[in-house]
Parts: structure tokens; C-alpha cells; sequence
């Protein structure tokens, strides 16, 4: 009988792991002091909570294309740990300094679209007894399979002021920094995609361009904000106005495109857009706006109760989440901009600047 | 001015420059953005409109996207290279800002 209970057991337990997955969405966030959070985004529930064997500072988080291992930045801007969201091992480490030559990565890690290959832009710094000797940046390509401990297969020279980038399904980089480049991660070259400190808009100031979150998952695209005057005319004597705009690569094809969509009337760290409808551009801070891009339109703004940092989108369209900054990740009618849910970290810690990702399971 | 006195050596240039027919030369911070990397800005001393209402609700809130990234590294001791464990025991700013302390140069290094 026993073994009669244990073989229907078994049996019931394949069939549920047989099961193909109840599509969903899932939060992926980190928060002080040790935590990953996987979170069932419409359940409003922590479904995993994983301790960390390692630093989580400043917990930048990018996900293996099958959204099976959250890639992460920590250490302190140094080094990257890949961890399996079903187990919460630690499966992939990659540290970057070694003797003498400290090297921190401002947020730039990337895993390619096959997920064979994670990337990072590394800024090494020889620690002399009486000085600092300030060395090349270098992009390092390291091979997820290497599993821990992994050491760089290629490194390119890069461009300096490098921060967050994302992969495209054209097996480039795109990196933000000066401009936004395009790296060819198998053979280093590295071209301009997106004019920015040079761009030629002759009644333009240089845009100013906060890029701390590669949160763009949802609608495949690698989108920032920037802001700038506008002056009315090459002078530059007089100002217009204030704009907000935005600069997306598309990581499906590639194509890059910017445009203003807004004055400048409230800050935005953080933006994306609805996978569903590319119009619609939601923007936070201190406060939630929704825009439309087409038109150019503002539809609503809404007070938070208080600064978020990073938001993301459900795949559907119909929810935003808003979190870094505290311990709350707020969850928003994309329609309405009614708040409609909150959920809370257990462990009750800061999120601060990490990044809080979306992925979908089971499709 | 006459009931207005400078507070600190930037005000005292507005104030010189007042004086001698040049503020065509100053320029507002808040409209030109000024930073050495895109991550070590110096700290704004007020928002992008010139108030404060527009910096992060509640400072607290903001701590440790300060601290963790260096963004003010005059203001907030740094937790990239400086002062590591500055908020070790200090998980959530908005309840345990008490813990945070200042911070100090060691002898070794003045």
C-alpha cells in the first residue's frame, strides 16, 4: 500500500510538474540587507525569498532570457552574481578586480538574447600606495556556462562614462554613456546609435540623461529620458522651453529613434512603455504620469507617497509598479492611475537604487 | 540687497556681481547641468525649478540612491569605496536613519 501511496504520489507530482506553468507575471527585486524577492505580481505575494550570499549593492538586476536566473550586480559595483530564481543558488559569479587593479561596473551588464554571454563594461583603477592610476575601461564578455568564478573570454577597450545597457536580438550592445553605442560584443568595434552629447539639434541644449535602470524588458526596447532646453532659435539666447523626450533602440530589430514627447514639468527617473501600445510612456518620481508620445499629450499625473525610483509594467498592460527608493513597491491602474495595490518587502529593507524587473512565466 | 546679506562665498559673487553690472556672466546651476561623471554630480544645492519641492519626498527615501551610487559624496559618506558598512545596521532609512552617522577622515588619511 505504501508503495501503491508513493508510486500515485510520484505519478501526481509529474503530472503537476508536467503541467505547462499558469502564465503570470512575477516581480524580480532585491532589497537590503540580503534579499531577492520573486513576487506574483496580481497575487500581490512574496513567492520566493532568497538570501544572498553577496553584497546586493546597488542590486542592478538583468534577467537570463528564459527569466529562469536574475543576473546581478553587487558587491559594491563590482562584481556580478547570477542566481537561479527556483532554487536561489548562486549559479554564476564573475569577479572583476584581482590583485592590485580594482575594477567597478556603473551599471552596465547586459546578458545576450541566446543567453550564452554576459556582458559589463568594467572601469579599472590601479591602487598604488600614493596614487591612483586610472586605466582604459574595458567591455568583458564572460560565458554564462562558465558557472562560478568565471573569467572574461574577450574584453574590448570602451568608451568612458558608461552606465546601464541592454542586448539586442542582433547579437549587439547597446550601452549608454556620451552616446549611445552600439558594441559589436564579438569583435569590440563600437559605433554611435544615438547622437546625444553630440547630437546636432542646433536649438538644443546638451540633454541631460539619468540612466540607472535597464528596465525595458517588457516592450524590447532599450528606452531613457533625457531632458533639455529648448531654445527658440540657433542663437540660443532664449529659452523656449524645458522638454522631456525619449531615445529607444529597439532590441528586436534594432531601430533607433528620439523624440520630445513633453515639457518639462515634474522630474522622471524612470519611464516605459506599454508592450501593447507604444504611445503610452509612464514616467516616475515623485510623481506617475502617463503620456501619450503620438500626440504628445500628457493623459494624467498622479502624487505618490513618496519618490520611487524604478517602475515597470505588467506584460499585459493593465498594471504599473512602481519601487526602488523604500521598502514598498506600489501598484497603479494603468488606466486610472488609481493606486489599487502595495506590497511590502519582508525584510523591511531599502531597495534603493536597484532595479525592479518584470518577467512573464508559462507563455 | 540692503536687507539681504550673503551666506556663503557663491551668494557673495551674486551679490559682487550685482554690483558691478555682471549677472549677465552668471548662470543658475539649475539650468546647466554640470557633473564630472554620470555618477559623481556635484550635489544640487536646489532642484531643476530653483525650489525643493521637486528633490526626492522624503529625503530618506532618497539615502541610500545617494550613498550606494556616491552621487553625493560631500553629503552622504559613500558605500562604493569609503565607508562600506556606513549603513550596515541601518536597513530601512526612513526608520533607522538614527543609526546613520557622520563620518570622519581617518588620521591616515588627512
Amino acid at each position: 500500500m505504501r508503495n501503491l501511496i508513493a508510486a500515485a504520489t510520484a505519478a501526481l507530482a509529474l503530472s503537476v510538474t508536467a503541467l505547462p506553468a499558469i502564465a503570470k507575471d512575477l516581480i524580480v527585486a532585491v532589497a537590503k540587507p540580503d534579499r531577492l524577492y520573486v513576487i506574483d505580481a496580481k497575487a500581490r505575494k512574496v513567492q520566493n525569498d532568497c538570501k544572498l550570499d553577496f553584497n546586493l549593492i546597488p542590486g542592478v538586476i538583468v534577467m537570463s532570457p528564459d527569466n529562469k536566473i536574475a543576473y546581478i550586480l553587487g558587491n559594491r559595483w563590482e562584481d556580478v552574481f547570477g542566481v537561479d530564481l527556483s532554487t536561489c543558488e548562486t549559479v554564476f559569479s564573475a569577479y572583476q578586480s584581482e590583485g592590485d587593479v580594482r575594477r567597478k561596473s556603473i551599471a552596465s551588464l547586459a546578458v545576450s538574447k541566446d543567453g550564452k554571454e554576459v556582458y559589463t563594461v568594467r572601469n579599472p583603477v590601479r591602487l598604488h600606495a600614493d596614487r591612483y592610476e586610472i586605466m582604459e575601461p574595458e567591455v568583458a564578455v564572460y560565458e554564462t556556462a562558465a558557472g562560478l568564478d568565471a573569467e572574461p573570454v574577450r574584453t574590448f577597450p570602451a568608451p568612458r562614462r558608461m552606465t546601464v545597457m541592454s542586448a539586442g536580438e542582433d547579437g549587439m550592445i547597446y550601452a549608454a554613456g556620451h552616446e549611445i553605442y552600439a558594441i559589436d560584443p564579438k569583435t569590440g568595434e563600437i559605433s554611435i546609435k544615438i547622437k546625444n552629447a553630440s547630437w546636432d539639434r542646433k536649438t538644443y541644449s546638451p540633454p541631460d540623461v539619468l540612466a540607472f535602470w535597464p528596465i525595458g524588458t517588457q516592450a524590447n526596447e532599450f528606452l531613457l529620458l533625457y531632458s533639455a532646453a529648448k531654445f527658440t532659435d540657433e542663437s540660443m539666447s532664449e529659452i523656449a522651453d524645458f522638454v522631456w523626450g525619449y531615445q529607444s533602440v529597439d532590441l528586436a530589430t534594432g531601430k533607433s529613434e528620439m523624440q520630445d514627447f513633453a515639457s518639462l514639468e515634474v522630474i522622471m527617473f524612470s519611464a516605459v512603455r506599454d508592450p501593447n501600445d507604444k504611445s503610452k510612456l509612464y514616467g516616475v518620481y515623485t510623481q506617475l504620469s502617463k503620456h501619450d508620445v503620438e500626440t504628445k499629450e500628457l493623459i494624467k499625473r498622479v502624487d505618490l507617497p513618496h519618490t520611487y525610483y524604478c517602475i515597470n509594467i505588467s506584460s499585459d498592460g493593465t498594471e504599473i509598479y512602481v519601487g526602488g527608493t523604500n521598502d514598498d513597491i506600489g501598484v497603479y491602474d494603468s488606466e486610472t492611475l488609481e493606486r489599487i495595490g502595495e506590497i511590502y518587502l519582508p525584510s523591511g529593507g531599502d531597495m534603493a537604487a536597484s532595479t525592479m524587473q518584470v518577467i512573464n512565466t508559462g507563455s | 540687497m540692503r536687507h539681504l546679506k550673503p551666506l556663503n562665498q557663491k551668494a557673495d559673487r551674486v551679490v559682487t556681481a550685482v554690483e558691478t553690472d555682471k549677472m549677465d556672466e552668471v548662470r543658475a546651476m539649475q539650468s546647466v547641468v554640470v557633473g564630472c561623471t554620470a555618477t559623481l554630480d556635484p550635489g544640487w544645492e536646489v532642484d531643476p525649478f530653483g525650489g525643493v519641492a521637486a528633490l526626492c519626498q522624503p529625503m530618506e527615501a532618497d539615502l541610500y540612491g545617494c550613498s550606494d551610487p556616491c552621487w553625493w559624496p560631500a553629503q552622504v559618506p559613500d558605500t562604493i569605496n569609503s565607508y562600506p558598512d556606513w549603513g550596515a545596521d541601518a536597513d530601512n532609512a526612513s526608520k533607522d536613519w538614527r543609526s546613520l552617522g557622520t563620518v570622519f577622515p581617518s588620521d591616515s588619511e588627512t
